[in-house]
């Protein structure tokens, strides 16, 4: 039986016995190719569940939404919700339930393990097959991928369209789960932090500029934390436009608010919003990539957390998703943390 | 250009020694460079990072923040809590590109009057070759 089939089968279940409200997890999109996130709620909305290298967002985001939803309902249904998860967005529920945002009975997790291979980009994709129509795309192997394109199938090594994220992943399979499909094959990327490294390695100035022309063009529309899965409050420090007024809010406790970052997008406020965004991120970025996938500018955003997740696993030994029952990074410490830059 | 340019420093301080380190190279008459914006917090482990993406948005040349020695926080463990993450701050503005020099920090008792002036001292001559910060500062 494939994945697809498993998950299909697990979700069916799930639904006509009545465990949960309802199946988050992947269709076949409006564009006959890539996978849209699909909320399946009758055994036969099971049926359109779909698990191929297209599967790319992050679902565990659906959580928050419905965390929000529940809080809102008269009457709240408190049955779990069941999500489709990969290795990454497994981490991320982990870092949830770490943070006691969610508890673990608030969700059932089909996992499913990407095993050797990972997920396709649907841009370098695009980029690969010259704008050519791509009518399907699946794993073939363990390196490559089969992908149909105008009648014919090519083979395509996987190092050319897997993500960004999936060439430095580290575990492909969900570290927490309650039904699994796929082999937990353990993945070992021979540079996990590669593509920060080669950044590190511009001269300072350099490295400067790249990020004054990439912050720059910031449109600050934040989908980028509108996809993440970590951005859950209800109150963005960053953001003045979401802070919670009431009826009762006087004028003045409106004007008295600390604007940190006012809305315009210019460079320093750009850098402002997206130094803030990673730092919050710090520890908790489980790097599904889905804030670089989004942007509709290809800002490279996920390169600053990965940065950080760099820093906190050679400064801190500290990594992020695989433990929910530690402390998180910086609600803890150690006697002996590096303090070599301290005066 | 480089001679006469007058770095301008924001420090956050805590109140318990580094604040009070600098009281003392004040009324022990010790000399140091005026370029520095004292503000006093209640602990260095009360500094978030966005009082320091801030303090840099609103003008400054560099930043420094200083709280007591290890062991010695009046709250028991806010310094180590401000170490770690000032560690990823600086990790950040590094990778960002911000030069590592305009960004400091220090553990500076309240018997450390005399350190105290010797790390404005030299925070200002690393601070005056580069001339003054541009990449984050806000357009007036």
């Amino acid at each position: 039986m494939s994945q697809a089939e498993e998950i299909r089968k697990e979700a069916r279940r799930l639904l006509e016995e009545g465990e949960v409200k309802y199946v988050v997890g992947y269709r076949r999109g409006p564009d006959g190719l890539t996978a849209a996130p699909f909320f399946a709620a009758t055994p036969e909305d099971a049926e359109s569940l779909i698990w191929d290298p297209t599967c790319v967002h992050n679902l565990v985001r659906f959580v928050r939404d419905e965390k929000r939803r529940k809080g809102r309902a008269k009457d709240p249904d408190h049955r779990p919700v069941a999500i489709v998860v990969k290795g990454c967005d497994s981490r991320a529920v982990n870092v949830l339930l770490q943070e006691k945002f969610i508890e673990r009975d608030e969700v059932y997790l089909i996992g499913v393990s990407c095993e050797d291979s990972g997920v396709a980009d649907s841009k370098k994709l695009a980029h690969r097959f010259k704008g050519r129509k791509v009518d399907g795309i699946e794993r073939d192997g363990e390196d490559a991928f089969s992908v149909a394109s105008e009648g014919k199938k090519i083979t395509v090594p996987a190092a050319e369209l897997l993500a960004d994220r999936c060439l430095e992943c580290q575990a492909s399979y969900p570290v927490v789960s309650d039904f699994l499909t796929g082999a937990k094959a353990e993945r070992k990327p021979e540079k996990p932090y590669g593509s920060v490294e080669k950044m590190e390695e511009m001269p300072s100035a350099e490295r400067r500029a790249f990020w004054e022309e990439q912050i720059g063009r910031c449109i600050r529309c934040y989908a980028c934390r509108s996809v993440c899965p970590m951005c859950f409050c209800d109150e963005c420090v960053v953001d003045t436009i979401n802070f919670a007024v009431n009826p009762g809010t006087s004028a003045e406790e409106k004007a008295d608010r600390i604007k940190w970052i006012e809305r315009g997008s210019d460079s320093s406020e750009n850098f402002g919003y997206h130094f803030v965004r990673a730092i919050h991120l710090a520890g908790r970025c489980i790097d599904c990539g889905e804030c670089q996938r989004v942007c509709p500018l290809d800002i490279p955003v996920r390169f600053l957390n990965k940065k950080l997740e760099k820093a906190a696993k050679e400064l801190f030994d500290y990594d992020a998703g695989f433990d929910a029952e530690g402390d998180s990074l910086v609600a803890s410490f150690r006697d002996d943390d590096p303090g070599e830059f301290i005066r | 250009m480089a001679e006469n340019f007058e770095p301008k420093i924001v420090a956050f301080l805590c109140k318990w020694c580094s604040s009070a380190g600098s009281d003392l190279a004040g009324v022990s008459r010790l000399q140091y460079p005026a370029n520095v914006v004292p503000i006093t917090v209640m602990c260095s482990g009360s500094v978030s990072p966005l009082y320091i993406f801030s303090a840099f948005r609103k003008g400054a040349d560099g930043v420094l923040v200083s709280g007591c020695h290890p062991g010695d926080c009046h709250y028991i463990k806010g310094n180590y809590y401000a170490r770690r993450r000032i560690s990823l701050v600086k990790e950040l503005l590094e990778f960002s590109g911000l030069e590592p020099e305009r960004f400091q920090m220090s553990w500076v008792s309240a018997a450390e009057g005399k350190k105290y002036t010797e790390v404005i001292s030299d925070f200002v001559d690393a601070l005056k070759p580069l001339g003054p910060q541009q990449m984050l500062r806000r357009e007036a």
